[in-house]
């Protein structure tokens, strides 16, 4: 069974892990304590429009927007980077939870075919 | 006639939601459990409470309700939020200091001045990878009231008011946690100061003047807050929440 995949925490972000229940629209495995009425996992769920924030889910609405504007105040492009990795991440069910997916070892960004082996230290 | 019925519906409300309607306080600490229960009392009460005189204080439905729905979301089930709200306002009794006089010129007779401290938030909360955040909001008010009288010997007085509001953001880290300089600094707005030892605090202070709007007071929280957690890699937090 596939482990809930529901990003938790505000400013300390993680995995839910319990248990699946069901499978989102966006694909996410969601476990009970997720999962909405219309078996939605939150995030689908606060796009729907939460902007009351006596609603439970209000505060997984707001995170992506918090976390937009405070990068923009700080200027740091990699504080919002972190969490987006974090949330786009959950698609991938197969990274064992790894944030930033592969992009480490076999140089998934690298460009022309760049594995990382050529580079001569000067 | 006389409310009773809308005084029977408030004596259901959770005690803390009972508290800031008759005292307009709140001094409590709980699981997100039970704030879940506050909140849900809170969220009744535009509907069922028709009387102005018995309204909620306007700080509990933009500042306060948003700050522990986020709160709650970083702390563990069997962790407590703790909440110190003051929401009387800063002309009640005891928040005044001492007034003094400044000096005028015609036609002003007389100009005093006075300040109000207003601590009204303070908010600690123990976070699901063991550090601690402490928050607190403090209105400084300057009054100033003068009194001026013109050629016929009209008197007139006004008072002026003047708000600085500061806010400061407190984590103190679990142990052998992992500090890291962020790539960038903070915005000039934000003072930092970190304190090593055996439990590393990281410290960040906004002062804001004029106050901000009370819609937009709960994003310029967030934004203080957001510095001490920039010190500590994603890869030290805990991960899996279950």
């Amino acid at each position: 069974m596939n482990p809930c995949a529901v990003t938790t925490g505000f400013f300390l972000l993680g995995r839910c892990g319990r248990p699946s229940v069901t499978v989102c629209r966006c694909g996410r495995p969601v476990c009970a304590e997720h999962v909405d009425p219309q078996g939605l996992c939150p995030e689908c769920a606060a796009a729907q429009a939460y902007a009351d924030p006596f609603h439970p889910g209000w505060a997984r609405g707001y995170r992506r927007r918090y976390y937009e504007q405070s990068s923009g105040q700080y200027s740091d492009p990699l504080w919002y980077s972190q969490f987006d990795s974090y949330d786009r991440d959950q698609f991938d069910t197969d990274d064992g939870f790894d944030v930033g997916g592969d992009t480490g070892d076999d140089g998934g960004f690298d460009v022309g075919g760049d594995d990382g082996n050529d580079w001569v230290d000067s | 006639m006389f409310w009773r019925k809308t005084r029977a519906a408030i004596e259901r409300f959770h005690p803390v939601h009972q508290g800031l309607i008759w005292q307009r306080t709140a001094s409590v600490t709980l699981p997100p459990a039970e704030w879940n229960a506050v909140v849900a009392s809170l969220a009744q009460h535009e509907g069922t409470v028709k009387r102005r005189k018995w309204r909620l204080p306007d700080r509990t439905v933009t500042v306060l309700v948003p700050l522990i729905r986020v709160l709650c979301e970083d702390v563990a089930p069997d962790g407590v939020v703790g909440v110190t709200a003051d929401l009387r306002g800063p002309k009640v009794p005891g928040k005044a200091g001492p007034s003094r006089e400044l000096p005028v010129r015609r036609p002003i007779r007389k100009i005093t001045e006075w300040f109000a401290l207003d601590p009204w938030l303070a908010v600690r909360a123990v976070l699901r990878d063991g550090s601690v955040l402490e928050l607190t909001v403090t209105d400084r008010v300057r009054y100033r009231k003068v009194h001026k009288v013109n050629p016929r010997g009209k008197h007139k007085t006004k008072t002026k008011t003047k708000t600085v509001q500061r806010v400061t953001a407190r984590r103190t880290l679990p142990p052998g946690t992992d500090v890291r300089q962020p790539d960038t600094p903070p915005p000039p707005w934000i003072a930092v100061r970190v304190k090593s030892g055996k439990r590393t605090v990281i410290g960040s202070t906004m002062k804001l003047a004029p106050a901000p709007a009370e819609v937009d007071m709960v994003q310029w929280i967030l934004a203080v807050a957001t510095e001490p957690f920039r010190w500590t890699p994603p890869a030290t937090s805990v991960r899996r929440t279950a």
